[in-house]
């Protein structure tokens, strides 16, 4: 009897021509997710993925594989021989197991309830479905006392798939994160602060396939390393989802200083802002990006409502996907929480920067109005310097920082 | 290039106090055990106890390692209350105590006790009068810290033992985490019932402290087991901390008068080149340490200055976070007692000196002081 994870995507198989790109996308995704185990083989059988493993580490490689971006579902099954004692014994062995977690269930119904989905891929075997699904259900109701057939409500499903290598038997299918492969979709930058909304807005782009890059705007001495060291724990994250992230950290203190001598204080926040959009934009194009991510959020705070984002916006012509921009804040804490960035993100190591916060931010700033507040900035000088002045590292999924 | 002027948060580990922690690590035995190991190891925590009374300046009482200075600090406070509970529940401390003071006093207060908290003055010290004119006929505890740890001020625990010392029913606890070691005969000096040290203040190892108990004293323990240290601290003794806790404690005794008056010029020094900054102001408590110096800058953020500060291998402490949203360090009010702004508070910093800083060191510290300060201003 072998034992193996069965890992299902949905979506990615409706991609017509493309499909076997994103499926070898996929099985190489899956492969990095189980780096630490580099002896399992991870192969591609007629629309599913299927990954042999062992008792010690079924959970762990099931746990992992159910986070790959791409997966839909995934099932742990055992392999046996395709003849009808085998796969009796292999259901009993399961449902054995099913019973002890479930003692008070079975108790109420007076027996455990069960019913055989069987399917037929190898049409070669001799029983058909129907045939199969009597069979099965027969011998065991004989061999196993105190289990009852219940088509509508049992408590256990015995899921039984008879291909060519053997008969796959399991219980349950159990779902994961779905989306699509990281990289089958091209490669974009996410503004990344140190806040809850920005890791969200990156893991959601994870999710529908991009590469994900971030920038981090840091001003020393007025944010601190710790705050850094967040940021680069958050990277880590979204790394340990997405495969890798590469990090780009920019200096930032000169452009904040001169926005701080030149620029009305009520308009510094959007100045700020289309500061960080035009450098994102230069390294953008260096780095080949297809679009920005920021975690804008529509009305959450005074840059984030319409007239802001649209006056932020007007620097650049590069797409800024928005992933979070309908969502309400709780909605984005409890995303934040289950993807792991919350407890981090909380940290209280940012407030520093608030020495350059303004006492009354303009909520609905205008374009001519920001463009006026620039007028004595040396815009092109500072976007170009800060470009260069950027330090990247690269995070790899479980590994931490790689350079 | 590093100076380190933060040794009021921790200093680095003496080279003899390193020896006898690895050479302590060898003699592996539990001090508890019959056979010969065991003395062995026994015998180390002996001579630690020796090193620490040369610093306490008494001979007379019992001396319990614990695992920290706050832990030591529960212990008196935690202890003394509860061991003396029927006796009167009111209890005095101050408040501008370190949080592993008035942690505890709150946890009593939610228990029952009522706890009076003594105002600092002005200039950030406490007068012995306000903290006498406080006691009660059911007062059983008086805690109060020998040193401040923000501010540096010296506090009259002499006059306030002095004065206890003749009520017998009024246990007197001092933290004395600030000034042991630092300064001569600590524990005889303030006339304590209850005296706390920390080893990592004065060069020894982390995660070691001790309280000692003048003889007669008894609090209950706050840990139970297997009854190690007159069952006042269960648990297996951390030997080789220990060891390394005796060293610090046995070579800042032998030069604690020259070290005291080598720090105190440094601190003028210090002082006096900090004060012919612009918007630069010492804080400076009437009596007070010469180890612990607090500057504030006008319009500046002292988190800001650490971080500049740190550039250029500077290191120091933010002074009072009372603008925080840290909720560590909620309710720290010396300044805010001081009659400064929260804003004004912002820009405290800390500069806490030791025995082994030169002059050179404060020379170049100022530099760098003045040189970020004007960098960071130009920023704004």
């Amino acid at each position: 009897m072998r034992e193996c994870i069965i890992v299902r995507y949905g979506e990615i198989s409706l991609k017509g021509g493309n499909r076997s790109a994103f499926e070898r996308r996929l099985v190489h995704n899956i492969r990095d997710h189980l780096w630490e185990f580099p002896a399992l083989k991870v192969v591609r059988q007629s629309g599913r993925i299927v990954i042999e493993v062992d008792d010690a580490n079924a959970d762990d490689v099931l746990s992992r594989v159910a986070n790959v971006f791409g997966v839909y579902s995934v099932s742990r099954a055992v392999i046996v021989q395709q003849n009808l004692d085998d796969m009796t014994q292999a259901a009993i062995a399961l449902l054995r197991t099913r019973r002890e977690s479930l003692l008070q269930e079975v108790a109420q119904v007076g027996g455990l309830t069960f019913k055989i989905a069987a399917k037929r891929a190898d049409k070669m075997f001799e029983l058909s479905t129907p045939q199969l699904n009597e069979e099965l259900g027969a011998r065991i109701l004989e061999q196993y006392e105190g289990t009852k057939v219940d088509v509508h409500e049992p408590l256990a499903i015995v899921y039984v798939e008879v291909r060519e290598d053997g008969a796959y038997i399991y219980l349950d299918k159990q779902s994961a994160v779905g989306g699509m492969p990281v990289g089958s979709a091209g490669r974009v930058g996410l503004l990344l602060s140190g806040g809850i909304d920005s890791p969200v807005a990156g893991w959601l782009s994870l999710k529908r396939g991009v590469e994900l890059e971030a920038i981090h705007f840091h001003s020393y001495p007025f944010t601190s390393e710790r705050a850094l060291q967040k940021v680069e724990t958050l990277a880590g994250i979204l790394a340990n989802w997405g495969g890798s992230v590469r990090l780009h950290t920019v200096g930032f203190t000169e452009v904040q200083s001169e926005i701080r001598k030149h620029c009305p204080d009520s308009l510094s926040v959007t100045v700020m802002r289309r500061m960080m959009l035009r450098i994102a934009e230069g390294i953008a194009l260096s780095r080949e990006w297809q679009a920005l991510v920021t975690g804008e959020s529509l009305g959450q705070v005074a840059s984030q409502t319409l007239e802001s984002i649209r006056t932020i916006n007007d620097v650049t012509r590069m797409p800024i996907l928005r992933p979070l921009i309908s969502e309400d804040k709780v909605d984005i804490i409890r995303r934040a929480r289950q993807i792991g960035t919350y407890e981090t993100s909380i940290l209280p190591y940012e407030d520093c920067c608030t020495v350059f916060l303004p006492k009354r931010p303009r909520t609905r700033p205008t374009i001519a109005e920001a463009e006026q507040a620039e007028e004595t900035l040396d815009v092109d000088e500072l976007v170009n310097k800060a470009v260069l002045n950027t330090e990247m590292k690269t995070f790899l999924a479980n590994r931490g920082l790689n350079s | 290039m590093e100076l380190f002027f933060d040794m009021a948060a921790t200093t680095p580990v003496l080279p003899e106090v390193q020896d006898a922690v690895v050479a302590a690590f060898l003699e592996y035995g539990n001090p508890s055990s019959l056979h010969r190991k065991g003395m062995d190891a026994e015998r180390m925590i002996q001579e630690a106890e020796k090193g620490l009374r040369a610093s306490l300046g008494r001979s007379d009482g019992r001396i319990v390692f614990t695992g920290s200075g706050t832990e030591a600090n529960n212990l008196a406070i935690l202890g003394a209350a509860r061991r003396f509970q029927s006796r009167g529940k009111h209890l005095v401390t101050t408040a501008i105590e370190h949080p592993s003071v008035r942690e505890p006093f709150q946890a009593l207060e939610r228990d029952g006790f009522e706890v009076t908290y003594v105002r600092p003055e002005p200039d950030g010290g406490v007068l012995a009068e306000s903290v006498l004119a406080s006691l009660r006929e059911d007062t059983i505890l008086v805690s109060m810290m020998h040193v401040n740890n923000e501010t540096g001020a010296l506090l009259p625990v002499d006059v306030v033992g002095r004065a206890l010392s003749s009520r017998r029913k009024t246990l007197f606890h001092v933290d004395g985490v600030q000034a042991f070691g630092k300064i001569r005969d600590s524990a005889a000096v303030a006339r304590a019932d209850l005296y706390t040290a920390s080893a990592h203040k004065i060069g020894g190892p982390k995660g070691v402290g001790a309280l000692y108990l003048k003889s007669g004293i008894d609090v209950d323990p706050i840990v139970y087991g297997g009854g190690q240290q007159y069952g006042l601290r269960s648990g297996t003794e951390n030997v080789p901390a220990i060891a390394g806790f005796g060293v610090a404690s046995r070579l800042a005794a032998q030069s604690i008068d020259a070290s005291y008056r080598h720090v105190e010029g440094l601190s003028e020094l210090l002082i006096n080149g900090l004060m012919s900054f612009d918007g630069c102001f010492v804080e400076r408590p009437h009596a007070a340490s010469p180890y612990i110096v607090m500057v504030r800058f006008a319009n500046l953020r002292g988190e800001v200055l650490v971080h500049a500060f740190e550039s250029k291998g500077l290191y120091v402490s933010t002074g009072s976070a009372c603008s925080s949203k840290d909720q560590r360090h909620k309710g720290s009010e010396v300044l805010l007692a001081m009659g400064l702004q929260r804003k004004e508070c912002e820009g405290a910093i800390r500069l806490s000196l030791s025995r082994f800083h030169t002059e050179d060191d404060v020379r170049v510290a100022l530099s760098i002081i003045r040189e970020q300060t004007d960098w960071v201003r130009s920023l704004l």
